[in-house]
């Protein structure tokens, strides 16, 4: 079992994603998180530890991005072999088996259409053990603010590669805050910055999609 | 050839933004004139006399090409920007693509564009550049996921065992030929030089892990069709100017310095005194203010562009490369930030 459980969290960290995937080639032929993770749960294993073997894979992964032995690719990789996993359990999450860390309501903001980014961060948070409710692109504060409504204490992000959509993410913030205070928001894209965000009003600013994901642990753990 | 002007400004300490946006904005029908060749040519030439340089950098549209190549496909207008290819067209649909290209009719936009350096192309004393975006970019912008099979490819999965791949390269097939028949209409319409934006030629894409490794994706995949245009241009007498704002690494640069373009722009992430041992001694390093944040006075105030520019422009006198001090990117209006991002423009032009 507890064998079954370490595969798991190898084939996260590489990004081995199932049987079929050619993918990392040293593992080809090789059975994947999906494949795993099935079996996992027949064997009797709870659910709550094949979902602490995956976040046991995306901090390795993690880890390896802070210190520059992986990237992007990598890290995405690795998000799809958790997700892979994640389906097995979903069962156990929508009975109250096991519950996500949270909920995080995603969008990229109103008069900008790029999704890669936001993309990128819905597939590691949603890796890192939180439920990510995806907005899409192009969203107007209003999608934001009956989403927040639907989800009491989620975390928002707000993403934008535009800077002609900097006064549209500003806008959103304030929207947020004005009518949901206590609702943390981090924001993240090409044309922002730390001061940037802070100045919108914003909570937190992810460079990159790990340090979204490195924030949401921060604030899971606080509260 | 418009190197030797290049390497000209370059050592008369030339300061220039790519700019042409803002000053569209400044006519209160800016989406009109940009189907507008006259009127869209006459805001280039303006903008060049606004900022005191003979370099006409048109407006900067990566979103042109793909809507000229999903057009042959059939796409509605108003999808084109959220569409992507969820299987790889056949290779019969891309010969007839290809066979196509350059006898179909171009938007209104592109035609409007093509008008505008031909109007600029009359001015004396302007230097007429065309725009387009480069094949990989225009590639990330037809698939969902273009990262998953970059990734695939940079393990050495090929076309034949991952549909991903397969996707990638039929959409690279599909991207260089539109682009290809875009630089062609740019150079048939008068252009003397054409700014190929490859943003997406970043590690954000490319693993440096898989490159380090040995993978050829980045050659395969940016380098070789970008050889491509690189060749068309030299066939026809005209320059490349080769840009990237994304993150990249010190070997993607020694790449992009293998274009030999006449100039390279590079994003603000990069130390250009230090890129300039890594790329040829005739390519104009150009960049590289962080113009994304000029919308922002707590993140990039303006004595902080002045501060900037004028450390800029003393590293690259030291270091001897030549340089053109400007921005990392398109310039854009932001309504709400028009004066701030005005008068950081207005101080990046003006020498210490």
């Amino acid at each position: 079992m507890n064998e079954l459980v370490d595969k798991i969290t190898l084939c996260i960290e590489r990004g081995k994603v199932n049987l079929a995937s050619p993918y990392p080639k040293d593992m080809k032929g090789q059975e994947g998180a999906d494949e795993l993770a099935k079996q996992a749960l027949a064997a009797g294993a709870g659910p709550e530890a094949i979902l602490g073997a995956c976040n046991e894979g995306m901090q390795r992964i993690g880890a390896k991005f802070g210190r520059g032995e992986a990237f992007v690719p990598e890290l995405l990789m690795a998000a799809k072999a958790m997700n892979a996993v994640m389906a097995h359990l979903k069962p156990f999450f929508q009975s109250g088996t096991v519950k996500p860390k949270g909920k995080f309501v995603l969008g990229t903001v109103a008069g900008d259409l790029h999704d890669i980014g936001k993309n990128l961060v819905s597939m590691v948070v949603a890796g890192n053990g939180w439920e990510v409710v995806d907005l899409g692109v192009d969203v107007k504060p209003a999608k934001f603010l009956d989403a927040i409504r639907a989800n009491p204490g989620c975390v928002v992000g707000l993403s934008a590669l535009l800077t002609t959509t900097m006064g549209n993410m500003a806008g959103t913030v304030k929207d947020i805050k004005a009518q949901f205070p206590s609702t943390v928001i981090i924001v993240g894209g090409a044309p922002l910055s730390a001061e940037a965000a802070a100045q919108m009003g914003a909570d937190g600013y992810a460079h990159d999609p790990q340090a979204a994901a490195s924030f949401l642990s921060r604030f899971a753990a606080a509260a | 050839m418009l190197r030797a002007q290049l390497l000209d400004l370059a050592s008369r300490g030339h300061r220039v933004p790519i700019g042409a946006d803002l000053v569209l904005h400044r006519q209160s029908d800016a989406e009109a004139i940009l189907c507008d060749g006259a009127r869209l040519g006459a805001v280039v030439e303006e903008a060049a006399r606004r900022f005191r340089t003979p370099l006409a950098f048109p407006i900067m549209d990566l979103r042109l090409e793909k809507a000229e190549l999903l057009r042959f496909f059939g796409v509605p207008a108003d999808e084109v920007e959220k569409y992507h290819f969820a299987a790889a067209p056949s290779a019969e649909r891309r010969c007839e693509y290809a066979r196509q290209v350059r006898r179909i009719e171009p938007s209104r936009r592109v035609a409007a564009n093509l008008g505008a350096l031909r109007h600029v192309a009359r001015q004396p004393g302007l230097l007429p550049v065309g725009m387009c975006i480069g094949p990989f970019s225009l590639t990330t912008k037809l698939m969902a996921d273009p990262i998953t099979p970059v990734c695939m490819a940079g393990a050495g999965i090929g076309a034949e065992d991952d549909e991903g791949v397969a996707l990638l390269e039929a959409c690279l097939d599909l991207s260089l030929t539109c682009v290809l028949a875009q630089v062609e209409r740019a150079l048939d319409a008068g252009a003397k030089a054409v700014f190929v934006a490859e943003p997406a030629a970043n590690q954000i894409y490319f693993s440096p892990l898989q490159l380090a490794g040995g993978s050829d994706i980045f050659e395969r995949y940016v380098m070789e069709p970008n050889r491509r245009i690189a060749a068309l241009l030299a066939e026809r007498d005209a320059d490349l100017l080769f840009h990237c704002c994304g993150e990249i690494t010190d070997s993607m640069l020694e790449s992009f310095g293998s274009l030999r373009p006449s100039l390279l722009s590079l994003g603000s992430s990069r130390r250009l005194w230090e890129d300039a041992a890594r790329v040829p001694k005739d390519t104009v390093l150009y960049g590289n203010l962080p113009s994304k944040l000029f919308y922002s006075d707590e993140t990039m105030p303006l004595a902080r562009v002045a501060e900037d520019a004028a450390d800029l422009a003393a590293r690259m006198a030291a270091c001897g490369h030549p340089f053109i001090l400007g921005t990392e990117c398109d310039t854009l209006h932001v309504p709400e930030h028009a004066a701030t991002i005005r008068a950081k423009v207005d101080s990046l032009l003006a020498p210490a």
